[in-house]
């Protein structure tokens, strides 16, 4: 067993550090300030193979697994610049494809997920069925050879920069996952009104009728739930990651604050009211960090049962450790911390959605009362 | 065209670098060891060369075990193979010894049609190495380069200085020497990290390469350090008042420090 890191992932992640900092947290908050999306940063990332680490070396991917991509979003987060999504298209779409697509459809989508020039989001969540996929109403039905899409998803990430989106539907057997292309007709969606400052955007999706080709549904239609939980794993994993590296930048701009910053005589990080918390958040960044690390190298070793059970574990700890860490970074910085000019503010939004997404914390509890504890479910 | 790039590992410079107390040599503790910035453009330097011209590009690095870091990064850039001298005895070499030693090493590479270097190293920053190492090779030198192509065997380069901007040439095989405004390095992609750890490091010691070991180290060394300080902290700087006139004060220090 070892509890370090390889010199790969080492180097990887030393290198995407340095490609982060060239565009920093400064150059992310402008673009989402803007209305503007970081299309140059997301396209040299792709162009070095970040955003294709875990894609199959045959489809002009890394080889590596979740546990390098989640290496290279905790980077790009801790640089400032969390790039939402990373947990999507890589990480859900190109697994599920990866793992489950036919020959035709793996040489169709890979490549493009392997240098980032495609983008795809991922549909499950719905009005009125939030995450549990057993109450899903998207429906998708057979019409001679094509597939009929039928119903609305919402907080879809990133639909307005898209070429796709893989929607969880439902049809006789039980849930199938169809790729829709954002150019498909009957397919309409509107944006939804966040306080985030990101520059990916959030929306609710139509689908009206939306006629697809017989290749629309990923792999076999029989296959539909494991392919679902196989991609809401690494999802959970990414997620962490970008949690916890938007806590290391939290908590790394307190600490250089902290010994900076002089009130009668002596930095403010010399008083234990501002250092024991931000020492207590440390160690917690780093708890979540090892739980996510662990439930990558499961997940990659083909372990799916017990890497959910890490996986939700770590999602939990990091969700944690960011709402506990930008707190605590604005108190440290005091008025300063409400500021547009340190950003510390403008990561409040996210700290908490870390807590909600891609699983409510309450979702975690539940499923680890159930399934570690054995207690009985309460609904 | 085969190409030799000598590459260093030094502290980092955002770091606090010190000297050890025993004998004054850099305490390699006290900072982070990174890849020299200005050798990360020789490399890159190197990669477009290659890219143009083909042929293989060497790295060839003088450093204790740990430089293999260093070492690891521009074969991630896209280095072919590696060398790494590696010997106690060369702890505390002045720019003489360590000359002598890369033009040992590069005497090891066949056909080596460039030898590339950075100006100066952050840490040391005498900036001599690649002079005294063109002498020691018998081999032209063009030095302090801004840029640099090659037409068939002939090597050109533009040597910027405060007097203005000298148009070099010589003939290949030779040695140049760039600096910060040569280009911007690329980033290791993924691809290139993954390869790095399987492409050809062989470490040699200084016998190895046929030096005897007093030669080199602290003991060989031309010049010693006797004494060192650290440098005093930076002074408060001058408060001007603003009375209407600040304007014209500021302009009047500028003017003081020669800078308008």
């Amino acid at each position: 067993m070892s509890f370090v890191e390889s010199e790969e992932r080492i180097a990887l992640r030393k290198a995407v550090s340095e490609f982060g900092a060239k565009y920093g947290h400064d150059y992310f908050i402008a673009k989402a300030r803007a209305g503007e999306k970081t299309t140059e940063l997301w396209e040299e990332a792709g162009k070095l193979g970040y955003l294709g680490v875990a894609v199959p070396e045959e489809y002009g991917g890394g080889g590596g697994g979740i546990g390098d991509l989640a290496a290279v979003c905790e980077e790009l987060a801790a640089a400032g610049c969390p790039l939402l999504l990373m947990v999507v298209s890589p990480a859900i779409c190109a697994t599920v494809i990866a793992r489950f697509g036919t020959e035709e459809q793996k040489s169709k989508w890979l490549p493009g997920f392997a240098d980032g020039t495609l983008k795809m989001a991922f549909a499950i969540t719905e009005p009125d069925a939030g995450s549990n996929s057993h109450k899903l109403r998207t429906n998708v039905r057979r019409d001679g050879d094509d597939w009929v899409l039928k119903g609305t998803k919402t907080y879809i990430s990133g639909i307005d920069e898209v070429d796709a989106v893989l929607v969880v539907a439902i049809q006789q057997t039980g849930p199938v996952l169809v790729v829709v292309p954002t150019s498909a007709e009957g397919f309409t969606w509107h944006q939804i009104g966040m306080d985030l400052v990101a520059p990916e955007k959030q929306f609710t999706l139509f689908f009206d009728d939306v006629r697809l080709p017989s290749d629309a549904v990923v792999g076999s239609p029989d296959q539909g739930l494991l392919q679902v939980f196989a991609g809401l794993n690494p999802e959970r994993i990414m997620g962490a990651s970008m949690a916890t590296g938007s806590a290391r930048l939290a908590v790394s701009k307190a600490v250089t604050y902290a010994q900076q910053r002089t009130v009668w005589g002596s930095p403010i990080g010399s008083h234990q009211g501002l250092a024991h918390p931000l020492a207590k958040i440390h160690i917690e960044i780093e708890l979540a960090r090892l739980m996510t690390q662990k439930a990558a190298a499961l997940y990659d070793s083909g372990r799916d049962k017990e890497a959910g059970e890490a996986a939700n574990m770590a999602k939990y700890a990091a969700g944690e450790a960011i709402a506990a860490a930008v707190d605590q970074a604005i108190q440290t910085y005091g008025g300063n911390g409400l500021t547009a000019e340190f950003g510390l503010a403008s990561m409040l939004g996210m700290s908490r959605m870390a807590r909600i997404a891609p699983v409510s914390r309450e979702m975690v509890l539940n499923f680890v009362a159930q399934n570690s504890l054995k207690l009985p479910r309460s609904y | 065209m085969n190409i030799v790039v000598l590459v260093k590992q030094v502290p980092d410079t955002w770091s606090e670098r010190k000297l050890t107390d025993a004998d004054h040599t850099l305490d390699r503790e006290s900072a982070d060891a990174v890849l020299d910035e200005i050798n990360e453009r020789a490399v890159e330097e190197a990669l477009q060369l290659q890219e143009a011209h083909g042929g293989e590009v060497t790295v060839i690095a003088m450093g204790p075990d740990r430089a293999t870091d260093a070492i690891r990064k521009a074969l991630s850039m896209g280095a072919d193979k590696a060398i790494h001298v590696s010997d106690e005895a060369l702890h505390g070499s002045d720019v003489l010894a360590t000359a002598k030693v890369l033009a040992k090493a590069i005497g090891t590479v066949e056909n080596v049609d460039l030898v590339i270097a950075g100006n100066e190293a952050t840490d040391g920053r005498a900036g001599a190495v690649p002079a005294i190492l063109a002498e020691l090779l018998g081999l032209p030198q063009v030095t302090q380069l801004r840029k640099v192509t090659v037409e068939g065997t002939t090597i050109k380069g533009e040597r910027e200085t405060d007097e203005g901007v000298a148009f070099l040439e010589a003939s290949l095989p030779a040695v140049v020497s760039v600096t910060e405004k040569i280009n911007e390095p690329r980033y290791p992609s993924f691809k290139g990290i993954m390869a790095a750890k399987k492409k050809p490091v062989s470490t040699v010691t200084v016998a190895d390469l046929g030096i005897d070991a007093s030669e080199v180290g602290l003991s060989g060394a031309y010049t010693q350090v006797l004494e060192a300080a650290p440098k005093p902290p930076r002074s408060a700087g001058q408060r001007v008042e603003d009375g209407g006139d600040g304007g014209s004060k500021i302009a009047e220090f500028l003017v003081g420090q020669k800078l308008i």
